[in-house]
């Protein structure tokens, strides 16, 4: 509950932000790193939306994606390898005031977070995620992904991937509660700020994966698609993106998608050639894991203290009751 | 034959009865004929009896019996035992309703169920026993019963206030209670940097008694208070921080928090029974009201951090010096006055005072005794003028209703109260002094039936104009001057005669004893031809001559008798006709603007049909016209669209994926711009050479080189062959 009057006064004094004002130091990912791009469409999302840099946080894994929170000026949290989304979900939970991000790659959410990345989807808690998808690990100089394509020669793979790469659209589309899935590519960065935009905006687990150019280990992987317009086919309609006339003259493959229909965002989801691109599906009924289990209790000195003490005392070894002396580990 | 007439016409134009030829109606006890089919109420399925639940999160917070009764059976009556769960369901209903309406008083629906099932079961077999089991175990909810008696619409709207108020006052109660702690955080916060916070003995205390040993507290001490940041929390801060705890923990406006230990003052009291005590009350803690509403958004800014002491403070100092505004008192409860007809122009009065109230005006009689005594003859329906009072007053939620209406009224009830501003509920209850023995509920439900007392809404959050805000459609019939009712008898031959007959403003009086003298009752072997229904004396027409109006009425053998009525009732029922034909137009049934509107653009359209349909190609022709026009400037704007000459060099900034590639080559020739998007800035700060290895570069191709500004670089010639590409 914001009271009308504070409301009134913060307008009077609307503190505006500028670009300036979410960049945190020169990015150190290579030169012509499509992380660039991402992280130019989040700081004009963050300036466009006017967010308090105080009031949002970017967790992220292990992995050249997962550096971004360096570069975001706001509170940040570089996780372990796969952990973000359990990161991401404690904060959500005790802080449920504050806009959290996720960075993640595909080594780091496709493999070793795997489990963790299910579970997120399930849980539905309102946050936006990243999957920045250049299907290689860059970071630790080019081994095969779980999202590598067939064949794909790499330090692990010499002789070529021998499986198909796993499509994370169809996976994130097939857990329960999932909420809100769209895919945008790096290259076109109006499209990725819009993508982006209606993540942000969906109130629940906002999944956006990002086909990510890598110049260094794969540079010319997506070549195909950004030479050819035709084969990135456009998703737009009611209640998905409006495309300008400019990027609609440019890229004429579109189709008209509903995003409240799940068996044809699984449909489209399967597509690796032309890419989709745009939001294949949105279901703002979903709740949120934070507001099923929020008490409404406010959380005071005493209550936390209670709660602590009784989950101690589960483990507590009582003299009396043991009869024996404990001493102190 | 001639005489009869003459006296029944006399009777008709006095209201005197002259010779034995007719009766008093006085000592018959006759009801107009519809009230013969509903003798005993509680061998009938209706509204009433309604449930009060107690507060259950969001779910409705009251339901009647029959409603409750059938989303149970939904749940239970399923399978191939559903018809046998169904009826015993009903039978049980019934019993209820005959149970509850023998008793008195604040009793549960339990209580009710239990007695019920315990009559049904004394002489019921294994499967009534099985039935009354698994319904009882599917009744999740209790709460008090009430029927549709005098007492009911103060406690039916009373309780759904309490509701509500309960639901506002928990979420205030926690806004509060949150803002409260992280004030406190705040000065906890500073505290464990001053020197008590730091001091070996406080450090200790914090420790626990296991590991108190393992640790030098006066070296813990030393260290920290060397690290501790010296910048301290400023005076004015911790002043304000103080000055809002103690407004948020002493305000009385919302009970504490369940297991809050805190000693807190009484909260106050928000039920009164008359406008002015409630104006004094608020004219009262208005001062408090203020103070409470300044720091909780006092409170908002400084737990943000964002109390800016030289934006702010002046601000806060004249804070609602203009008085509250209408979303600052939403935070606070509303007053609840529950009031008698005479308070109507105290609530109106206590509206235009801001006085933040929701006013139930409760009606037993509207019929009152002295209206109809003197030559003047008006009946005292005394709130018929609130409809047009509603639509003067434009910000007031105003809803009328007799009580046996209320519950289908329950959503619009329901938004009376959530709606942010006052709102005034007059309900007519049907405890009439005159009633004798019929109850209220039929009371009720004849003065809406007979347009004495019709329903309506009026809500200004529906919308900003009157077809929105004003509801009238929910009366009977709500299309019709009266609604008509079919009736069935037999007659002296035993033939079934069926009749439509309107239920009129004389049906509702003629069940008041107090105004029997207005009546004649015809014996049988007297009635003639020009006893006519009262509906011809009613309509625009003028009364016809040589004929008395006549109602149909029962007696207690449901026998049916004649009875004339005088011409003060038909006058007055004429203007009751008249007073609902405006609650239409209000409404919007028949009115007469949008008729005469209708009427004009029917004539309007018959007229330019007729040269339309002689002259068929005109209409596709000018529809082709704009058509080209559209098309035309369509491909001007496109052609206006010029790409900068290709001898310039440029970047489609746009496009650019903010890569950094081109800054790496020469930050003095691209740089970004507010979105992060490279354009060139100084084609001059530097090489053709640079331009063409930062379009080669370039991972989305957005980058054209032009033609070389400088013919004296070397290697030009390789550079415009490597540039062909981008250009």
């Amino acid at each position: 509950m914001t009271i009308a009057a504070t409301e009134c006064l913060l307008r009077m004094y609307d503190e505006r932000y500028g670009l300036e004002d979410y960049q945190g130091g020169v990015p150190r990912w290579c030169t012509g790193c499509g992380d660039n791009a991402i992280l130019a469409a989040v700081q004009r999302l963050c300036r466009d939306e006017n967010l308090r840099p105080e009031k949002m946080v970017f967790v992220s894994g292990i992995g050249c994606s997962s550096r971004f929170p360096h570069y975001m000026k706001s509170y940040g949290f570089h996780g372990i390898h796969g952990r973000a989304l359990p990161i991401a979900e404690g904060i959500k939970m005790v802080r449920p005031d504050l806009h959290v991000f996720v960075n993640t790659g595909d080594g780091d959410c496709c493999s070793i977070g795997a489990a963790h990345w299910i579970h997120a989807i399930r849980y539905n808690m309102n946050m936006t995620v990243m999957l920045h998808d250049n299907q290689i690990y860059g970071l630790t100089k080019m081994q095969a992904s779980p999202t590598s394509p067939k064949g794909l020669k790499s330090n692990t793979t010499p002789r070529g991937a021998y499986l198909d790469g796993l499509q994370p659209l169809t996976v994130t589309l097939g857990v329960q509660n999932v909420s809100f899935v769209a895919q945008a590519v790096d290259w076109i960065p109006e499209l990725l700020y819009d993508i982006l935009s209606a993540a942000f905006h969906h109130k629940g687990f906002s999944f956006v994966r990002i086909l990510q150019r890598c110049p260094e280990w794969l540079p010319n992987l997506f070549d195909p698609w950004m030479k050819d317009p035709q084969r990135l086919l456009l998703l737009h309609g009611e209640g998905g993106l409006r495309i300008s006339p400019a990027l609609s003259k440019a890229y004429q493959n579109q189709q008209q998608h509903d995003p409240s229909d799940l068996n044809r965002a699984r449909e489209l989801a399967s597509v690796i050639d032309p890419i989709p691109v745009g939001i294949l599906y949105r279901n703002t009924d979903v709740p949120c894991y934070e507001d099923l289990r929020r008490t409404g209790q406010p959380r005071s000195h005493d209550f936390i203290k209670a709660g602590l003490e009784a989950e101690f005392d589960k483990f507590t070894v009582w003299p009396q009751e043991s009869g024996s002396r404990t001493t102190a580990a | 034959m001639e005489a009869e007439l003459q006296t029944h016409i006399a009777f008709h134009l006095t209201g005197r009865r002259r010779g034995g030829q007719i009766e008093s109606l006085d000592e018959l006890r006759l009801l107009p004929l519809p009230f013969a089919g509903y003798r005993n109420l509680a061998e009938l399925r209706y509204d009433f009896p309604l449930v009060l639940f107690a507060d259950g999160a969001d779910e409705v917070p009251v339901q009647s019996l029959s409603g409750l009764i059938d989303s149970l059976l939904q749940e239970v009556a399923q399978g191939p035992d559903g018809q046998r769960l169904r009826r015993h369901g009903l039978r049980l209903e019934q019993e209820i309703r005959a149970v509850a309406s023998g008793t008195s008083g604040r009793v549960t629906l339990r209580t009710h169920w239990d007695a019920a099932a315990s009559r049904l079961a004394g002489h019921g077999e294994e499967p009534l026993q099985d039935s009354l089991r698994r319904l009882r175990a599917a009744l999740k909810r209790d709460g008090e019963v009430v029927d549709c008696d005098e007492d009911m619409p103060f406690r039916l709207l009373r309780h759904i206030w309490a509701v509500l108020r309960d639901r506002n006052a928990r979420k205030a109660r926690d806004t509060i209670d949150e803002l409260a702690i992280k004030l406190s955080d705040i000065l906890a916060a500073e505290f464990v940097r001053t020197d008590e916070g730091l001091s070996p003995e406080w450090l200790k205390a914090g420790m626990g008694s296991s590991h108190q040993n393992a640790f030098d507290f006066a070296v813990m001490s030393r260290l920290l208070s060397q690290a501790a940041p010296k910048t301290p929390l400023p005076e004015g801060r911790r002043r304000r921080i103080r000055w809002l705890l103690s407004v948020l923990t002493s305000q009385r406006f919302f009970p504490a928090s369940k297991g809050s230990d805190a000693p807190t003052a009484a909260p106050y009291e928000f039920v009164f029974e008359s406008c002015a005590e409630a104006v004094d009350a608020f004219r009262a803690r208005l001062p408090e009201m203020t103070e409470l509403a300044k720091a909780l958004a006092m409170a908002e800014l400084e737990v943000e951090g964002r109390y800016n002491e030289a934006k702010h403070d002046r601000l806060f100092d004249d804070f609602a010096s203009n008085g509250l505004s209408p979303q600052e008192l939403a935070l606070f409860p509303d007053y609840l006055v529950l009031a008698r007809p005479d308070e109507i122009p105290a609530a109106l009065n206590a509206f235009a005072v801001g006085l933040p109230a929701k006013v139930l005006v409760q009606s037993d009689d509207l019929l009152q005794s002295s209206a109809l005594a003197g030559d003047g003859l008006a009946l005292a329906l005394g709130t018929k003028h609130l409809a047009t009072t509603a639509v003067g007053l434009s910000a007031v939620f105003v809803l009328q209703s007799s009580s046996s209406g209320l519950m289908r009224l329950r959503d619009q009830i329901l938004r009376g109260f959530a709606y942010p501003g006052p709102a005034l509920f007059n309900v007519f209850s049907g405890a009439s002094a005159g009633a004798g023995a019929l109850p209220p509920y039929l009371i009720a439900a004849a003065a809406a039936e007979a347009r004495v007392f019709p329903t309506f809404v009026y809500d200004p959050s529906a919308g900003p104009d009157l077809a929105s805000r004003f509801q009238a459609q929910m009366n009977p019939q709500s299309e019709a001057d009266w609604p008509l009712q079919e009736f069935a008898y037999e007659d002296e031959q035993r033939q079934r005669i069926c009749e439509r007959l309107p239920f009129t403003l004389i049906d509702f009086v003629a069940c008041d004893r107090r105004y029997a003298r207005h009546f004649a009752c015809v014996p049988r072997t007297k009635w003639n031809g020009s006893m006519v229904p009262v509906s011809e004396f009613l309509g625009p027409q003028p009364a016809p001559s040589e004929k008395v109006p006549c109602l149909l009425m029962v007696d207690d053998e449901n026998v049916l008798q004649k009875v004339i009525v005088d011409v003060k009732l038909i006058r007055e029922a004429r203007r009751c006709g008249e007073m609902w034909r405006g609650l239409q137009e209000l409404g919007g049934i028949r009115n007469s603007h949008a008729m005469k509107l209708l009427a004009e653009e029917r004539k309007a359209w018959a007229e330019q049909q007729q040269p339309t349909r002689s002259n068929g190609g005109g209409a596709t022709m000018a529809s082709a016209a704009p058509a080209a026009t559209a098309a035309a400037s369509a491909a001007v704007s496109e052609a206006a669209e010029a790409k900068p000459a290709s001898d310039e060099p440029y970047i489609e900034t746009a496009r650019c994926s903010s890569c950094d590639e081109c800054i790496q080559i020469n930050s003095r020739m691209f740089a970004y711009d507010k979105n992060k998007q490279a354009s060139i800035v100084d084609p001059d700060a530097g090489t053709y050479r640079q331009l063409v290895e930062a379009a080669e570069n370039c991972q989305v191709a957005v980058i054209h080189p032009g033609k070389p500004r400088n013919p004296n670089e070397p290697g030009l010639e390789e550079l415009l062959k490597r540039a062909e590409p981008f250009l």
